[in-house]
């Protein structure tokens, strides 16, 4: 009985998704975004030097995330000031490995 | 378009309404520390309650739809993963759950494939380490072709929008 009135007091507590996304899950441990046009190659060479999954490596003038490598630790977060911040994406499922992964240009224009 | 790309495209929509409101998943650790493991059980918890999308849990893969398969399939695990894999009736999805899975934490060595697509054929892979609860539910309803792969889309490189 008590447990019955526990549970109408909290009321549903079951997610929406997918029909709506909890506020709360952009905040979970994700992938990092860059603000690209802060990358200097210095940053980009620490940045690929910090990730200790081993999902950032620099490419020519790209730095190259592979977000199937990626553990959302935070490691890059730490090591890239302002230039790197969490990106709060955790809808990355895909039916081709290729598309996980992104090339961030290092002090792009555009 | 060959034929055989037109009939497996085909095939392919015809298993994914199949399987639209109702897919039973089994779940195989080919060598994951167990937190992809602590992840998916937190699925069927009341937070996410898999069973209103339709899906269900099987322990049998005679009985599956779906193997969820995760950690970083271990050499020792190849005949079981193949086998399980061969007891699940046609049509199957194969999907491949965490950064183990998908080849980005161990590289391939006499100990460990390093990724699950070395030893089976995967149709959808989740990263995330581990992958959410809420990702995986993306990952499930991806591979039944409920919702729209987005990461395609999505752009990692914020150049100034968020500056503030």
């Amino acid at each position: 009985m008590l447990w019955f009135l526990r549970g109408i007091r909290r009321g549903v507590v079951t997610t929406r998704y997918p029909r709506a996304t909890d506020a709360w899950a952009r905040q979970l441990p994700s992938p990092p975004a860059f603000r690209s046009r802060r990358l200097t190659p210095e940053l980009a060479a620490r940045l690929a030097e910090s990730c200790t999954p081993g999902a950032l490596r620099l490419e020519g003038s790209e730095l190259v995330l592979d977000l199937g490598a990626c553990t959302g630790c935070g490691d890059c977060l730490t090591a890239g000031d302002d230039a790197v911040v969490p990106s709060g994406e955790f809808e990355l499922a895909t039916s081709a490995r290729d598309a996980l992964i992104k090339r961030i240009p290092i002090g792009a224009e555009g | 378009m060959t034929e055989e790309q037109r009939l497996s495209d085909e095939l392919r929509e015809r298993a994914v309404a199949l399987f639209a409101r109702s897919l039973h998943i089994r779940t195989f650790d080919s060598g994951s520390c167990a937190v992809c493991e602590s992840e998916i059980r937190l699925l069927s918890a009341p937070h996410y309650d898999l069973h209103r999308l339709g899906f269900f849990f099987t322990p049998a893969p005679r009985h599956a739809d779906l193997l969820l398969v995760s950690g970083a399939a271990v050499r020792a695990a190849d005949t079981a993963l193949r086998k399980t894999l061969a007891a699940i009736p046609e049509p199957r999805i194969v999907v491949a759950v965490g950064a183990c899975a998908l080849g980005g934490v161990f590289a391939p060595d006499e100990l460990v494939h390093g990724r699950v697509d070395a030893v089976v054929p995967v149709d959808v892979y989740v990263p995330g380490c581990p992958p959410s609860p809420l990702a995986l539910l993306h990952g499930l309803l991806v591979a039944v072709g409920r919702l729209e792969e987005k990461v395609r889309t999505l752009d990692f490189d914020l150049r100034e929008e968020l500056v503030g």
